[in-house]
C-alpha cells in the first residue's frame, strides 16, 4: 500500500510536468498521451487517483487544475439548445482531454497583468466579440450572419493566413469575403467554435437564407446549408456567461448591474449567475 | 520589504503563473511582479528577491523547473526564466513549435554556436541560408519569405536575437538560460566564460596572454574602476589592444574537437552527447597570418 502510494505520487509529479509541458505547447492534455507519457510503466490501478493527486498538486503550488475539455457540439435543435454551462439529463462521457485552467481569483489575475504578446491579445479580442455575437443569438449563429458581422469587425491579421497588410477599405468584397471565412475558419480549427448542423424549423430558414445568399455571391459550396455556429469546446472553457455580459457591458459603455445581466440573459436564453 | 506572509502560497502561485506566460524577463519586470503580488510599493534592493526566487525553486524542484539567469553581456540587464532542469520525453515536449520549425531552430543555434570564426553570430543573410538549406532529416525546406517570418518568430521568443544594427544573428537571452546543459554536452569547447562573472560569453574582449574573455559590461566595469585602465581579471595583465569577439568583429577563432573524417558543423541532437572517437582541430583565421 505504502509502495503504491509513493508511486502515485511519483506519478503525479510526472503527470503535472506533463501537463504543464502541453499547456506550454499550447495542446490540449490526452488520455492516449497520459498514458504513453505518463502511466506506460506505472502498475498503478488506478489513474483517477494520480489525476486527483496532480490536480492537487498543481493547485498548491500553480494555482492550476486540470479541467475536462467539453466535448464538441454535434447538433443543435431550436427548442432544446442547452448553455453549456447546464447538467444534461443524459449520461457524461469519460473526459479524454484536459486543459489547464487557473484557478486565481479575477482580481488576483487582473492584479498580477499576466504577460501577453500582441498576437494573443488580438486572437482573444476577436474571439470574444466573435463568441459575444454567438451568446446573444442564442448560441447559435447562420454563416452568413457570422460572415457579415466579420467583415464589419475586421478580422486581426494573425487570424488571416492570406493576410497582407492592407487596409480593410482598399479590398475588393470578394477579397474581404474570403478573409472573414478565413477567419472564422482560424476560429473553427482553434475550437473556439463548432460549425453544427441545425435541427428543426429554425434550421430550415437558415439553410434558403444559405441558398440565396450563395448564389449571390456565385459560390458553388453548399456544405453551410443547414450548418450554424455555436461555441466550441475551448470557448466553454475561457469564458464564462458572466464574462461575456461583463464584456458585452465594458464594449458597449454600459455598466454591467443587474438589470443588465438580466437583459443579456434573456438574449443568451438562461440567467446568467454571477460566479466569481 | 514588508511582505504579506500569511498568503504566502497563493502569492507564490500567483507569481508562478506570471513567470510561465512571461516566459523571459527582466529583473525589474520580476520584481514589479512581485510588488503587486505583495502589495507593496518600496523599490527593492537585488538582495531582497532573492528569497523569493528561493521559495519558488524550492517549491519547483520537485517538478523539474527552476528560475535560472543570464545577464545581457552589453547592458548589464539579468534576464530571467523558468525553465525545466530535466530533459526527457516529458519536457522536449513542451513547444509551440512543429518538428519543422524545432529543426530550423536547432540548425541556427548550433549554427551561431559553432560560428568559426568565434563571433558566435551569423550575418542575417548566412542565417537565412542556413535555415534555408537546413541540414536534417525533416522533408522540406522553406522559402526565404518563410524563414524571415520563421526568424521573426524565434526573435519575438527570446531564442534568437539580431544585433542593434539589425546586420546579425545572434542566440537571444531564452537560448543562453535555457540551452546550457545543450551546449554544455555537445558544444563544449566554444564555450567561452566572461573570467570576471563566470557567465557565457557570445560577445566581448579577449586578453591574447591567456586567452581569456571578459564581457563588454564587464570590461567597462573594470576598466571605470581603474581609471580606464583594462586589466585582465584571470592573469592581471594589461589589455593593450584588446581583440573582440562578436557580431561584426573580426573575431577569435575556436579550438574544437570535432568527430573524426568529418567537418564540424554537422548538426548534434539535442539529447544526443559526442561519444564517437574525437580528433583535435584547429580553424584557421586567415587573418593572423597577416600580423
Amino acid at each position: 500500500m505504502e509502495e503504491d502510494s509513493q508511486a502515485s505520487g511519483r506519478y503525479a509529479i510526472d503527470l503535472v510536468r506533463y501537463a504543464l509541458a502541453c499547456h506550454a505547447s499550447g495542446k490540449p492534455i490526452k488520455r492516449e498521451g497520459i498514458k504513453a507519457q505518463v502511466l506506460a510503466t506505472s502498475s498503478i490501478r488506478s489513474a483517477r487517483t494520480v489525476h486527483e493527486r496532480a490536480n492537487e498538486l498543481l493547485t498548491q503550488h500553480f494555482g492550476l487544475k486540470m479541467v475536462a475539455l467539453p466535448s464538441h457540439e454535434k447538433r443543435l435543435t431550436d427548442n432544446t439548445q442547452a448553455p453549456p454551462t447546464q447538467q444534461q439529463a443524459k449520461p457524461v462521457p469519460a473526459a479524454t482531454k484536459w486543459v489547464l485552467q487557473s484557478v486565481l481569483k479575477d482580481r488576483a489575475r487582473e492584479q498580477l497583468e499576466l504577460v501577453q504578446t500582441q498576437e494573443q491579445r488580438e486572437v482573444l479580442g476577436f474571439a470574444a466579440m466573435v463568441l459575444s455575437l454567438v451568446f446573444v443569438s442564442n448560441m447559435s449563429v447562420s454563416m452568413d450572419q457570422l460572415v457579415l458581422y466579420v467583415r464589419k469587425l475586421g478580422p486581426p491579421r494573425c487570424v488571416v493566413a492570406t493576410g497582407e497588410d492592407t487596409e480593410s477599405d482598399s479590398l475588393s468584397d470578394v477579397q474581404m469575403e474570403s478573409r472573414a471565412r478565413e477567419a472564422i475558419a482560424y476560429l473553427t480549427r482553434h475550437t473556439y467554435l463548432d460549425k453544427v448542423k441545425m435541427s428543426g424549423g429554425g434550421g430550415d430558414a437558415g439553410v434558403s437564407e444559405t441558398q440565396a445568399t450563395q448564389q449571390q455571391l456565385g459560390d458553388g459550396d453548399h456544405h453551410d446549408e443547414g450548418m450554424v455556429y455555436t461555441w466550441g469546446p475551448k470557448a466553454k472553457t475561457e469564458f464564462q456567461p458572466i464574462d461575456m455580459a461583463r464584456f458585452i457591458a465594458a464594449a458597449t459603455g454600459q455598466e454591467c448591474n443587474d438589470e443588465f445581466v438580466k437583459t443579456i440573459g434573456r438574449a443568451y436564453g438562461s440567467n446568467i449567475a454571477a460566479t466569481t | 520589504m514588508a511582505m504579506a506572509m500569511d498568503d504566502t502560497a497563493h502569492e507564490q502561485q500567483m507569481l508562478v503563473q506570471w513567470c510561465m506566460a512571461a516566459q523571459v524577463f527582466t529583473e525589474s519586470e520580476f520584481r514589479q511582479a512581485i510588488q503587486r503580488t505583495y502589495c507593496t510599493e518600496e523599490e527593492e534592493d537585488t538582495e531582497e528577491i532573492q528569497p523569493v526566487i528561493e521559495q519558488i525553486n524550492s517549491s519547483m524542484s520537485a517538478f523539474s523547473l527552476e528560475l535560472r539567469s543570464c545577464m545581457d553581456q552589453t547592458s548589464g540587464i539579468r534576464n530571467w526564466a523558468l525553465v525545466n532542469t530535466n530533459a526527457d520525453t516529458i519536457s522536449t515536449g513542451a513547444t509551440p513549435y512543429t518538428a519543422s520549425e524545432l529543426v530550423t531552430l536547432k540548425t541556427l543555434v548550433e549554427g551561431v554556436f559553432t560560428e568559426k570564426m568565434g563571433n558566435y553570430s551569423l550575418s542575417l543573410h548566412e542565417a537565412l541560408r542556413m535555415a534555408t538549406k537546413r541540414n536534417g532529416t525533416v522533408a522540406g525546406t522553406l522559402t526565404r519569405a518563410e524563414t524571415e517570418s520563421l526568424i521573426r518568430k524565434f526573435c519575438a521568443d527570446g531564442w534568437l536575437a539580431t544585433d542593434p544594427d539589425g546586420g546579425y544573428v545572434v542566440l537571444g537571452a531564452r537560448s543562453i538560460i535555457e540551452l546550457q546543459s545543450f551546449f554544455n554536452v555537445g558544444f563544449a569547447d566554444y564555450i567561452r566564460l566572461c573570467s570576471l562573472c563566470k557567465e557565457m560569453a557570445t560577445s566581448g574582449i579577449m586578453c591574447m596572454e591567456c586567452m581569456e574573455a571578459v564581457h563588454p559590461y564587464c570590461a567597462n566595469r573594470l576598466a571605470s574602476a581603474s581609471g580606464n585602465q583594462l586589466t585582465c581579471p584571470a592573469c592581471n595583465k594589461h589589455i593593450e589592444q584588446p581583440r573582440k569577439f562578436g557580431p561584426g568583429e573580426r573575431g577569435i577563432p575556436h579550438i574544437v574537437e570535432s568527430v573524426a573524417g568529418s567537418v564540424r558543423g554537422d548538426s548534434v541532437g539535442l539529447d544526443e552527447p559526442a561519444t564517437q572517437s574525437i580528433k583535435k582541430l584547429r580553424i584557421e583565421d586567415s587573418s593572423d597570418d597577416e600580423e
